[in-house]
């Protein structure tokens, strides 16, 4: 789906296309998710990786891309590196370079000690934001500080935006979903989250102030486009407010 | 070989294997031996196999016990007594266990006074020891274990997780190796259920590390068939069960039980004035006899019923309630006083069916149906302590279906025929645990630690594939070589064909998070709007679909969803719900008693068709009618009043005026009507096969529907059939009746149940006990309890990335096991779907313009509840009338 002239939302996937700067952007990994919770007691069998591999395949076969930008929370742990995280973090790294990509990295509040593998792996790591082309990327834990004029579009991660919808037989289903909408007579856009078990926060139900990033508490989230994603497409399903009402 | 004893031993004989101290001790303690005792004593001295059912008060324990204490009492006198285990007994209960504990110390202490004063001296001399005896449950003191580590009982009592536990303490487990008897009491409430199934790996594993062959001692009440459970107590060995000797010494009692009905006409007669009636007859019996003991099915009936007893006759202190929702001192405070004989009369829902000793009860009192002859005949055997007493009992009818339900079970129950039960098999979590619990103690070879599950009833018919694929999931297979260090908790070696222990924290794992019985909280409800309304049993929530509606706090809700331990309704603008509350306490209609309900039904509706042919309407239906001869003499063969005769005879002559037919057990009736109060269209399948089966059979009948016709159908399930309920506007004929059931009936439902499932929340709670018994998610991790909410969240990722790597993933696999075989019975589902196939079970369609009698219980029983009561019965009341004049215009 098109999002403007320059930005694509890929079919189906949690992916977004910019066209003037060859590159794909993903939010919200998180990486060795499993092996964490693991050390918790919860034996999750391992996917994550894996469907991101599919997804990010998939993506870069129907665009070409050269880049491919993660916009935040890579991977998941906030205090330490997990050695479950550091091998699939270092699968991944592999695998982008497989594909004849570049990685570029905005760090997130779960990627402390990613550093340490700019220099081994020569990676590309902004702290908080980026501004690239016309766009402000960042994580969005943090308000955004660049809202310089250069500056056309926001784009950020962080919040794993869905919405809740009732099928014909009542029973509550969830899809992620971009948000779209203006900050500061800004577009912004919110990304998806890319993790497999995070399914996301149903925002129409869900209270605005139990929303996570500052950025909801300077701007109406109700007045925000939900574009749901899944099933094999990605469709506009109209604004929070609406949907919040359809509940 | 399993075998039934036959004979009886001679008294003199029975004694004779006593030892002259243990018998002297018996012969002034009692006059005479027991039904059991006149067994047991031989066949246990020959450390046989054996299975004892007998109900309370027929010296049950001391039938079990006496004959291994004088052999315990043997070894002392020979000096040769050593601290050491000889003998194990389990129970479910911790009372049941320091019931024991009290009752053995007794005669222990008796019977080694008169030792020591014959003796003397000698004691030192020869090293007589006394025989000892100790519980060890979950409550007991880090102190106490030590204590026992350091002098083990040579009799110890214990739960089935506690000696789970025991057999992997290595200390221990030396102490376990010279047992030569096990005793399992309560076998009955352990041979259908995982608990159950857990112990009976337990046991071959400590018949495993012991030194000689233990003798099996099962205790218990009425069950059946007696086969399945004495093959549950002795296991299997190359593949055919071990020798067992049966007692069955459960008839020993005589039952003398009637059914009332409290009023004639069940429909018409105010409610007031049923209730009036109901407790001016449980208020004579109580009056007449010494103690009472009153079942009510639920917990809310029996707070009910006390509540009423003490406002009408002024009953105080000696009226009290016993149910599972009042703290445990209480519970025990009402134990006490009905043993000492100071209660007039206790109310139960379920609680006081078995286990501890409540002394002298003379009558019990049975409030609606108890839904199966095995717990009818618990029940009443808790009437007349001593095995010589007659047990006295009323049940007390409250509707129609009900009357018709309980005669037949007395009936049943008079005549022996108790309806069965079944045994998990392969349960693949309970086996896990297992594994792991092996692993920690040995190294293992495959074939051997298989041989050794298969020595487990429950197992014994295991496939070795399956065996692999749970050990292969043990050992973190699923996952990538270099994560196995934190996901596997065994290590398996394919080529050398063995398994063993791998990480340290496995055993804290397997320690702290060891059991069947899943943690169960209640379930907050709040509106969509995020408004706390009050709670509901998650068992309750299980059954909920969303639009069903239901009762809360007096008012209606409609259920929109769950989110974990939340549950979201809206209010409802219904005038009934379409669920009844209280479901999770509800027990199911067996199916055996379904099936001779099926029976009656067939017979006495050719009774009562006769009758109706040889008289005039007015005659039947008048104000002053009576029940004709032919079939007052049918139901002169049942123990029930003239009330429930009338009743009952209405009840029939009713549907066979109006519709024409009484299904049975050969003939489903499948009704298509119309609501009177609403534009809701109907289709009732009488099919009385209890709800289990119903579960299953509705589900695929409803999923298979809704696709011919293309609309959403809702479902109510009950015992004695289901409905179909839609609001738009359909028209049912034969062509579409009988092409659904060739549809359904032409292959294997159980994918069709499946993806119905996969959704539900059934599946979703089921799931997270299996994850969690199979050790997927922990309950308690390094000393931390992960709060069942959080186990349910975490529960439903695993079921999700499970799917995505092998739909079979055992996990997986069990959790269907466990719905379709625990929950719903798919297994006889199948088998009925199979006779309508061939034609042995028929079913014909009728369209109605209101529901027939037979109907009127399974529409409305959505108002069961207690509030609601008045309402249902209005309603009942509209429909029955329109019945009448249906009938009355012809």
């Amino acid at each position: 789906m098109r999002l403007t002239d320059d930005v694509e939302l890929l079919d189906g996937l949690p992916v977004a296309f910019i066209k003037s700067l060859d590159a794909i952007v993903v939010a919200d990994l998180h990486l060795g998710y499993e092996g964490v919770m693991a050390k918790q007691g919860l034996f999750l069998p391992k996917v994550n990786l894996k469907k991101i591999f599919t997804i990010i395949k998939n993506a870069i076969n129907k665009t070409q891309a050269k880049t491919i930008i993660v916009n935040g929370d890579i991977k998941n742990e906030f205090s330490k590196v997990d050695e479950e995280e550091f091998n699939e973090l270092f699968d991944f790294i592999n695998f982008v370079k497989q594909l004849d990509v570049s990685l570029i990295l905005i760090k997130g509040n779960h990627d402390n000690f990613v550093d340490r593998y700019k220099d081994p792996f020569k990676l590309k790591i902004y702290q908080q934001e980026a501004k690239l082309g016309d766009y402000l990327f960042f994580h969005g834990e943090e308000l955004p500080n660049d809202l310089s004029s250069g500056v056309k579009m926001l784009i950020m991660g962080h919040e794993h935006p869905a919405i809740g919808i009732f099928n014909k037989a009542g029973k509550r289903e969830k899809l992620r979903c971009f948000l779209f909408g203006t900050f500061e007579n800004k577009s912004i856009l919110v990304l998806p989250a890319m993790n497999y078990f995070a399914s996301g926060t149903d925002i129409n139900m869900t209270n605005k102030s139990d929303l996570l990033s500052p950025v909801f508490k300077r701007m109406n989230v109700d007045e925000m486009r939900a574009i749901a994603t899944g099933y094999g497409s990605t469709m506009d399903f109209g604004t929070i407010y609406m949907l919040r009402e359809a509940v | 070989m399993i075998e039934f004893a036959k004979e009886p031993y001679p008294d003199e004989q029975s004694l004779s294997v006593l030892n002259s101290y243990v018998r002297d001790w018996f012969t002034k303690n009692f006059n005479e031996l027991t039904p059991p005792q006149k067994y047991a004593f031989k066949l246990i001295s020959e450390k046989r196999n054996i299975l004892i059912t007998a109900p309370t008060g027929s010296g049950k324990t001391m039938s079990g016990f006496l004959t291994i204490i004088s052999r315990l009492f043997d070894y002392s006198l020979k000096g040769k007594l050593e601290d050491k285990v000889y003998c194990i007994y389990i129970s479910p209960l911790r009372a049941l266990n320091n019931d024991i504990h009290k009752n053995l110390t007794k005669p222990l202490d008796e019977i080694y006074d008169n030792i020591v004063k014959e003796k003397g001296v000698e004691i030192i001399k020869n090293n007589i020891k006394k025989v000892t005896i100790g519980v060890r449950t979950g409550d007991t003191t880090q102190q106490e274990r030590h204590k026992m580590l350091v002098k083990p009982p040579n009799i110890l009592v214990t739960t089935p997780e506690s000696l789970a536990i025991l057999l992997n303490s290595p200390k221990f487990v030396e102490n376990l190796k010279t047992a030569e008897y096990i005793i399992i009491d309560e076998i009955h409430e352990l041979a259908n259920n995982k608990r159950g199934v857990h112990l009976a790996l337990s046991v071959e594993r400590l018949q495993h590390v012991a030194d000689s062959r233990i003798a099996r001692v099962g205790l218990g009440a009425t069950l059946f068939p007696l086969e399945e459970a004495a093959k549950f107590l002795a296991g299997y060995d190359d593949g055919k069960p071990r020798d067992c000797i049966i007692v069955d010494a459960s008839w020993s009692k005589k039952l003398d039980i009637n059914v009332i009905s409290p009023a004639k006409d069940l429909i018409y007669t105010k409610e007031d004035k049923i209730e009036d009636a109901t407790y001016n007859e449980i208020n004579d019996i109580i009056k007449s006899s010494k103690a009472t003991l009153i079942f009510t099915n639920t917990r809310s009936g029996t707070e009910r019923v006390v509540f009423n007893l003490k406002r009408r006759f002024k009953y105080g202190e000696d009226v009290a309630a016993h149910h599972s929702s009042l703290s445990r001192e209480s519970r025990l405070e009402v134990e006490e006083l009905l043993k000492k004989g100071n209660l007039k009369c206790a109310v139960s829902s379920t609680s006081l069916e078995l286990g501890v000793d409540i002394g002298s009860i003379e009558n019990v009192v049975q409030l609606g149906s108890p839904k199966s002859v095995t717990r009818a005949v618990q029940r009443f055997g808790r009437a007349g302590h001593s095995f010589k007493a007659v047990a006295k009992g009323e049940m007390i009818i409250l509707n129609r279906d009900d009357l018709v339900e309980c005669t037949i079970m007395l009936d049943a129950a008079l005549k022996r025929h108790l309806d069965s039960f079944r045994v998990p098999q392969n349960a693949l979590d309970v086996l896990s645990q297992h594994i792991v619990g092996m692993s920690l103690s040995d190294k293992w070879d495959v074939d051997k630690a298989l041989d050794l599950v298969r020595h487990a009833y429950p197992y014994h018919e295991l496939r070795k594939e399956d065996f692999v694929y749970l050990i292969n999931y043990l050992a973190g297979n699923y996952v990538g070589l270099e994560s196995r260090r934190v996901y596997g908790k065994i290590w398996y070696d394919e080529k050398e064909n063995a398994f063993g222990k791998r990480g340290k924290y496995t055993r804290v794992i397997y320690m702290l998070n060891l059991g069947t019985i899943p943690d169960e909280v209640a379930v907050n409800v709040f509106t969509v709007s995020n408004k706390w309304i009050g709670n509901i049993e998650e068992e309750f929530l299980t059954k909920l679909k969303p639009g069903d509606i239901f009762t809360l706090g007096g008012r209606l809700y409609k259920f929109e969803y769950a989110r974990g331990m939340k549950c979201f309704v809206t209010e409802a603008q219904a005038s009934s719900p379409t669920i009844p509350p209280w479901f999770s306490e509800q027990l199911p209609l067996s199916y055996e008693l379904a099936n001779e309900i099926g029976e009656f039904r067939a017979n006495f509706s050719g009774v009562v068709s006769d009758c109706i042919k040889e008289s005039k309407i007015k005659t039947i239906f008048g104000k002053k009618s009576a029940v004709p001869k032919k079939a007052d003499e049918f139901l002169s063969n049942f123990r029930i009043n003239d009330n429930a005769k009338s009743a009952i005879f209405g009840y029939f002559a009713e549907q066979l005026y109006f519709a024409k037919v009484v299904p049975n057990n050969k003939l489903i009736l499948v009704e298509f009507t119309k609501d009177v109060s609403s534009d809701k269209s109907y289709l009732i399948f009488h099919s009385l096969f209890g709800r289990r089966i119903n579960d299953a059979l509705s589900r695929a009948l409803a999923i298979q529907l809704g696709e011919i016709l293309d609309i959403d159908i809702g479902i109510m399930v009950s015992d004695n059939g289901f409905v179909f309920s839609t609001e738009e506007d359909i028209d049912i004929d034969k062509e579409t009746l009988d092409s659904l059931v060739s549809d359904v009936t032409s292959g294997s439902i159980v994918p069709m149940l499946k993806r119905n499932i996969r959704k539900t929340e059934l599946m979703k709670r089921r799931f997270r006990h299996v994850a969690a018994r199979s050790f997927m998610i922990l309950r308690n991790y390094k000393g931390y309890k992960i709060t069942v909410g959080r186990q349910q969240v975490n529960s439903q990722l695993v079921l999700n990335a499970a799917e995505e790597i092998d739909p079979n993933f055992p996990i997986i696999k069990e959790a269907y096991r466990e719905i379709f075989n625990d929950v719903m019975d798919l297994p006889r589902a199948e088998e009925i779907l199979a006779k309508i196939r061939k034609g042995e079970i028929k079913y014909k369609l009728i369209e109605t313009p209101v529901p027939s009698p037979f109907a009127h219980n399974l529409v409305t029983f959505g108002h069961a509840d207690v509030i609601l009561m008045k309402d249902r019965k209005k309603y009942l009341q509209s429909l029955h009338k329109l019945v009448m004049e249906r009938i009355k215009s012809k």
